[in-house]
């Protein structure tokens, strides 16, 4: 709904700071990308789908990545949340070099480590909406089922889902949908959310409303977050923004300087 | 919460229709089974039910028991043979009789009571003891009741009764050799003498060398593993074959059925195994999915199928005693539950393919 809106690149004369001098200052930072590409080959010829990404999060950060379709940045979360191994780099997140982990270990890592929220089909259709949030706390053993169900009710409830708890994604509307997947995202306690257009099937005045709420959630709970995005108008509820352009990392800014 | 449940709680229509249409082909599968062991146990069940080891025709007989002819004296020769422990005749005859349930071709079998030879299926009462008592399967008849052998004009009463120990698909008297005798006697009076159609033996130890030894030592006499020679009467061969390939081609319908359907079922679920696949459930536990889902409708559908069994049998009037075995029915359901998770193998080698890099970006 938001293909109307092509990517217009910002600030051409005013660019923000390089990636991998950014990623320098951030000590501490949670998650670490270094040098990351992920590269494809189509019979002779090498598609670089990421190059030589390098980028630093610190815990408690929501940020953007910003780009056009096609520019790599579903690509890099992919890599980053553990759904797709990097050609050449490394990816740490709190002390886990998840481009080193098997693929034992990868399915592991998304339903303990990562939260998701995808474009759309982001939930299991014959479940409620209470039931997909309860569904991934069976992937992992870290709390108990009872706690799962006053956690599956209590993010409900929070996302102002309450009442629909007991509906199947069919009878949701696309925004209510969202939610629930950002309910589901965060029903792990995850360390890092990772969010893919969330606003791709939702109208304008919808898709602010996820991303206010996506945003909020975020930062009550201390979780650290990086939403894919190419649309301009949602960066402002995040706190840094990554722009990448061709597969390449090019600058980071402050959401301000991005504002319409 | 258990995903394979829950999605079979929300979509009862498909796969309730599944498992009916799973129920009719294990039904079938029950029912040809059963008509089958009932149809060869009528033709068999006699001579399988005899007290003995090994069993001795004519030589000149073709493996046939009616058609064998042996003069009595062969009993005791058999008997003399090393590794026979006791020898006893069986004969048997085709004769008319005024039965209960209206019908009037009777098999005859004679024993020595005592003697290998004897009936085992014994259901209720006793064995005959003297001429003028028979023991009986089928034709309608209770402990008490007086069996008309018209063709002789001759009666006996019944003292016990038989199951499963028909000869050739018809009611079956069981008597001593003396009222076998008495009956060829009086529908031939000019017979020498009576002769018996086989001789049976127990044995000690190795049937195997006491068969080549009675065949080598009594001339005019071939020897038989009873087992032999149950598998040698006539028609029984033809009958399980012919069974065998209904019951094999319905079976394997089943298996595929269950097989393609949840194929199907699996790849119309594709988004939502591969959204799971990214959220971090294993390759396995969605194989657990569709195996949980296979047992489920299989256990389901064998429940009606015996159940439908139970009431065709109940319902036949075949003529020949019905029943069905509680072995065969575990058999069959586990049989087809073992296939049918190997069929679901086809659905968990398409979820082991997938790549959970597509929940992303995937509209």
């Amino acid at each position: 709904m938001n293909e109307n809106l092509e990517f217009v690149p910002p600030h051409p004369g005013d660019p923000g700071v390089d990636p991998a001098s950014d990623a320098t200052s951030h000590k501490d930072a949670i998650l670490r990308v270094e040098d990351v590409s992920k590269i494809y080959s189509s019979g002779d010829t090498e598609v670089h789908a990421v190059s030589k990404a390098t980028m630093a999060v610190d815990q408690g950060e929501f940020v953007a990545l910003l780009g056009p379709s096609g520019s790599g940045k579903t690509t890099l979360i992919s890599m980053i949340g553990g759904l797709l191994s990097p050609t050449t780099g490394t990816i740490n997140l709190a002390g886990t070099d998840v481009a080193g982990l098997n693929k034992r270990d990868l399915t592991k890592f998304r339903a303990e480590r990562v939260g998701f929220v995808f474009q759309a089909a982001n939930l299991v259709p014959f479940l409620t909406a209470r039931e997909n949030l309860l569904y991934v706390s069976t992937l992992q053993k870290r709390i108990s089922r009872k706690e799962a169900h006053a956690r599956a009710d209590q993010l409900l409830e929070e996302l102002g889902l309450a009442p629909r708890a007991k509906n199947v994604p069919e009878q949701l509307s696309g925004g209510e949908r969202q939610r629930v997947a950002i309910g589901r995202a965060l029903m792990n306690d995850p360390d890092l959310i990772l969010v893919d257009e969330p606003t791709a099937a939702l109208d304008t005045k919808l898709g602010r409303q996820v991303v206010e709420l996506l945003a909020r959630e975020i930062k009550q709970r201390g979780k650290t977050g990086i939403m894919v995005t190419h649309d301009l108008r949602m960066v402002q509820y995040t706190d840094r923004v990554f722009e990448i352009l061709d597969g390449e990392l090019t600058h980071v800014e402050q959401p301000s300087a991005l504002a319409h | 919460m258990n995903l394979a449940l829950t999605e079979m709680r929300r979509s009862k229509l498909r796969f309730g229709l599944l498992a009916g249409a799973v129920s009719l082909l294990v039904f079938l599968v029950l029912l040809l089974t059963t008509l089958s062991n009932a149809l060869v146990n009528s033709i068999t069940g006699a001579l399988k039910g005899v007290d003995a080891n090994v069993l001795v025709y004519s030589a000149n007989a073709r493996d046939n028991l009616q058609a064998s002819r042996l003069d009595p004296a062969v009993v005791g020769q058999v008997a003399e043979v090393p590794g026979v422990t006791a020898a006893g005749p069986v004969s048997v005859l085709t004769t008319s009789a005024a039965l209960k349930d209206g019908t009037e071709d009777l098999q005859v079998f004679g024993f020595e009571p005592g003697q290998p030879g004897a009936p085992t299926a014994l259901s209720e009462g006793r064995l005959p003891e003297n001429a003028s008592e028979v023991a009986m399967d089928g034709g309608g008849y209770a402990i008490g009741d007086t069996l008309e052998l018209t063709a002789a004009d001759k009666q006996a009463t019944v003292v016990g009764l038989l199951r499963g120990a028909q000869f050739n698909a018809s009611p079956t008297a069981y008597l001593t050799e003396d009222l076998y005798g008495q009956i060829v006697k009086a529908t031939n009076p000019n017979v020498p003498f009576v002769p018996v159609n086989a001789v049976a033996v127990s044995v000690d130890g190795d049937s195997e060398a006491v068969v080549s030894a009675i065949t080598a030592e009594v001339p005019g006499t071939k020897a038989y593993d009873k087992d032999d020679a149950v598998s040698l009467i006539p028609g029984v061969a033809s009958i399980s074959q012919t069974f065998g390939i209904l019951v094999g081609l319905t079976f394997i319908i089943g298996i595929v059925v269950i097989g393609f359907f949840f194929l199907i079922l699996t790849v119309q679920k594709m988004k939502t195994f591969t959204l799971l696949r990214a959220v971090g459930a294993g390759t396995g536990r969605l194989s657990a999915v569709v195996a949980l889902q296979i047992a489920v409708v299989v256990l389901l559908a064998s429940a009606i199928a015996v159940l439908l069994t139970l009431l065709a049998v109940r319902g036949l009037n075949s003529g020949i005693p019905v029943e069905l075995s509680p072995v065969l029915v575990i058999g069959t359901v586990a049989a087809v539950l073992a296939f049918s998770l190997l069929a679901g193998l086809l659905s968990i080698r398409r979820i082991s393919k997938i790549d959970p890099f597509t929940a992303a970006g995937a509209r």
